[in-house]
């Protein structure tokens, strides 16, 4: 029992991690809470089965194509659904315009795939058992991407750049800094990431198009619980909630487990609503 | 006011088209096709179901006008995709009643769009004949020219209660669905009728079919001493991953529930194929192979479907054969009734055992729910071929 609580839950919450970077990343740039995360881990998968399983591609190319793709549509939510609500963003009306996208995109997965899920290829024939792909290579990927975006952003000047953005774009744009540039390399980090999380995850969530509300709302816990823009935070947060979810399904079972981690996930906004890792916000005043 | 010659040959010439167009019009209504609306769902998420049944429409229709179609006149379909959309099955609906005057309307075939569909046919007055399951479509009060030629869910769990307490002989049995509304009703429905079988359901729950992991639920189930797994779930992925944790498990139970179980898309999702073996679905008595054959007039039926050219790979023989039948049920009404509705209705309410090649119909006045519960039977779902399976083991034949 202890085992599959482990292996499960941790397999799990790394793909909800991933996808809590993935808000993180375009939340840093624009300020903008972009629900197209879930659609890209989505696709993460469907275009992985659609590549090497369907189409009988390389693995190697077709993970590359696969984040290419992610990368190419992180690009094109930044310039059809943010860029045009940025200097009204106080009306939030990219909840609308992000969510209007990722959900044309699913229609059209829909259309185009199918709407049954389908089987995902095992690209390393190890396992079944504990050495199986889909409880190691979503844990694999997440690690490489934090360390991945621990180095970039203190170890090269795009990096700081980006960070300079997120902290005040006004002051970054001021110094000279290529906002909007900054801005749309964000979006694409941010796609490959979040189809990185989808096509390491796929084996065990299989090529779903109904993985995007899912991914969409559990993604969003670990930014919650973890701080909103702290990706260190996203990491421990997707990683408990994995393991929560997975606890609760043994202990609890059925719909009950879900009601525990929607519970637990409350309890700990009420105590600190800025998250687990975030700090308060202070105002000058 | 004086009358000129010309204006006395103007009135003569309308007077003589006027008498022609009457005279003539008896005869063009005597010829002009019967025409008959049809809601399938042939695109979008439910399609499967549409597009298998689409095929025995189509090739029933034109065998029915090849024929000379109903005295003399043809069928003309007017067919409505409803993409597998309520809303465009009900925008639909207005236009065949108020705009084509349709005779009767086939469909919709998804109990989805039928939901939305079946109150405003009814409000227009048309009669209207469908396959969907939901029980709460026939009610000869609200909905009287409606009639369904296919079991009801109520029928399918039936089904299904009945191979699991009368013919396995099994007694303490798991009952699980996923959190949709249908898995969650046919849970609560299927469950009382079970006890009242004798069944003890020593496990019962709804669970979050995007669940990667079931095995606790398995271990659950298995701890309580479950002897069957009767999932209710139209959810491919969840259903394989019961088929895979148990095999995984070696944990040697049936698993007896929904058609899903046997459809391709579960197949496709199989960690292994032996992991299918013991797992049955719902299926027809009449279009099963018992000891390896079907029935004589299903054998012939799938030999008309060869030699048409219909494809068998990626749909149903029940799905086909479901389309057929409709298609001369309705062509056979109107020979006996004739188009008005009142008369279709008439007629139908005295339909008694009519033979099909999907099932056997028979409904009264008060009741338009028509297939029989004895030839609602499971089948192996591993068995597979001409899209038919082998009824499951253990019914006397």
């Amino acid at each position: 029992m202890f085992a599959s609580i482990v292996s499960y839950g941790l397999a799990v919450g790394a793909v909800y991690a991933l996808i809590g970077i993935t808000y993180n990343v375009m939340f840093s740039a624009s300020r903008v809470f972009s629900f197209t995360a879930g659609m890209l881990g989505m696709l993460g998968g469907v275009l992985g089965a659609l590549f090497i399983g369907k189409m009988g591609m390389p693995v190697i190319v077709g993970f590359v194509l696969v984040l290419a793709c992610g990368a190419v549509l992180g690009l094109v939510t930044e310039i059809l659904t943010v860029r045009p609500v940025l200097k009204s963003i106080e009306q939030h009306l990219y909840v609308l315009s992000t969510l209007a996208f990722a959900l044309m995109v699913q229609q059209l997965v829909a259309i185009e795939w199918s709407t049954e899920p389908q089987p995902f290829p095992r690209l390393i024939p190890i396992g079944p058992g504990w050495l199986d792909q889909q409880f190691w290579l979503p844990v694999l990927a997440c690690a490489a991407t934090i360390l991945g975006l621990e180095l970039l952003y203190r170890k090269t000047l795009i990096g700081r750049a980006f960070l300079a953005i997120a902290e005040d774009s006004y002051a970054a744009r001021a110094l000279g800094l290529p906002e909007t540039r900054l801005r749309l390399a964000s979006y694409a980090l941010a796609g490959v990431i979040g189809a990185l999380a989808g096509f390491t995850g796929a084996e065990m969530l299989l090529a779903f198009i109904g993985n995007q509300a899912i991914l969409n709302f559990y993604g969003f816990v670990p930014v919650a619980l973890g701080g909103m823009g702290s990706n260190r935070g996203a990491v421990v947060g997707g990683l408990a909630l994995g393991l929560f979810q997975q606890a609760a399904n043994y202990f609890f079972g059925g719909i009950f487990a879900a009601v525990a981690v929607f519970v637990v996930f409350i309890v700990v906004l009420l105590l600190r609503p800025e998250g687990l890792a975030g700090a308060a916000s202070a105002r000058r005043v | 006011m004086s009358i000129t010659r010309r204006q006395v040959l103007a009135g003569s010439a309308v007077s003589a088209a006027s008498l022609a167009s009457g005279l003539a019009s008896p005869a063009i209504a005597q010829s002009e096709p019967i025409k008959v609306g049809y809601l399938p769902a042939l695109t979008g998420p439910s399609s499967s179901t549409g597009v298998g049944i689409n095929r025995g429409v189509q090739l029933g229709v034109e065998a029915i006008n090849a024929a000379g179609g109903v005295n003399g006149r043809k069928i003309e379909l007017v067919s409505r995709d409803t993409q597998s959309d309520p809303t465009k099955a009900v925008n639909a609906v207005a236009e065949l009643t108020q705009r084509q005057k349709v005779a009767l309307i086939f469909g919709p075939v998804n109990s989805g769009e039928a939901l939305a569909a079946t109150p405003l046919i009814a409000r227009d007055k048309v009669p209207m004949l469908h396959p969907c399951w939901v029980d709460e479509l026939i009610d000869v009060k609200k909905y009287p020219m409606a009639y369904r030629i296919a079991p009801t869910n109520t029928q399918i769990g039936g089904g299904a209660n009945y191979y699991v307490v009368d013919v396995l002989k099994v007694k303490k049995v798991a009952v699980i669905s996923d959190t949709t509304g249908y898995g969650t009703a046919s849970v609560n429905t299927y469950v009382p009728m079970l006890k009242a079988k004798g069944a003890e359901v020593v496990y019962q729950n709804h669970i979050d079919a995007a669940n990667p992991d079931l095995k606790p639920e398995l271990l659950r189930m298995q701890a309580a001493g479950a002897q069957v797994i009767m999932p209710w779930s139209v959810n491919a992925g969840f259903l394989s991953r019961i088929c895979n944790t148990r095999g995984a498990m070696g944990w040697d139970v049936p698993i007896v529930g929904q058609t899903t179980l046997g459809s391709g898309q579960t197949k496709a999702l199989l960690e292994k194929p032996e992991y299918w073996n013991k797992v049955y679905s719902n299926n027809f008595r009449q279009v099963c192979y018992v000891n390896g054959k079907l029935l004589p007039k299903a054998e012939e039926f799938v030999e008309r479907l060869k030699k048409a050219k219909i494809e068998f790979s990626d749909t149903l023989l029940w799905w086909v054969a479901l389309g057929w039948d409709s298609a001369y049920l309705m062509a056979d009404t109107f020979k006996a009734a004739g188009t008005k509705n009142d008369d279709v209705v008439a007629y139908m309410n005295k339909i008694k055992d009519r033979p099909g090649i999907y099932g056997t119909v028979t409904w009264t006045p008060e009741q338009h729910n028509g297939f029989p519960d004895s030839e609602v039977v499971m089948c192996e779902v591993n068995s597979l071929k001409d899209g038919a399976f082998n009824v499951a083991p253990g019914y006397s034949t």
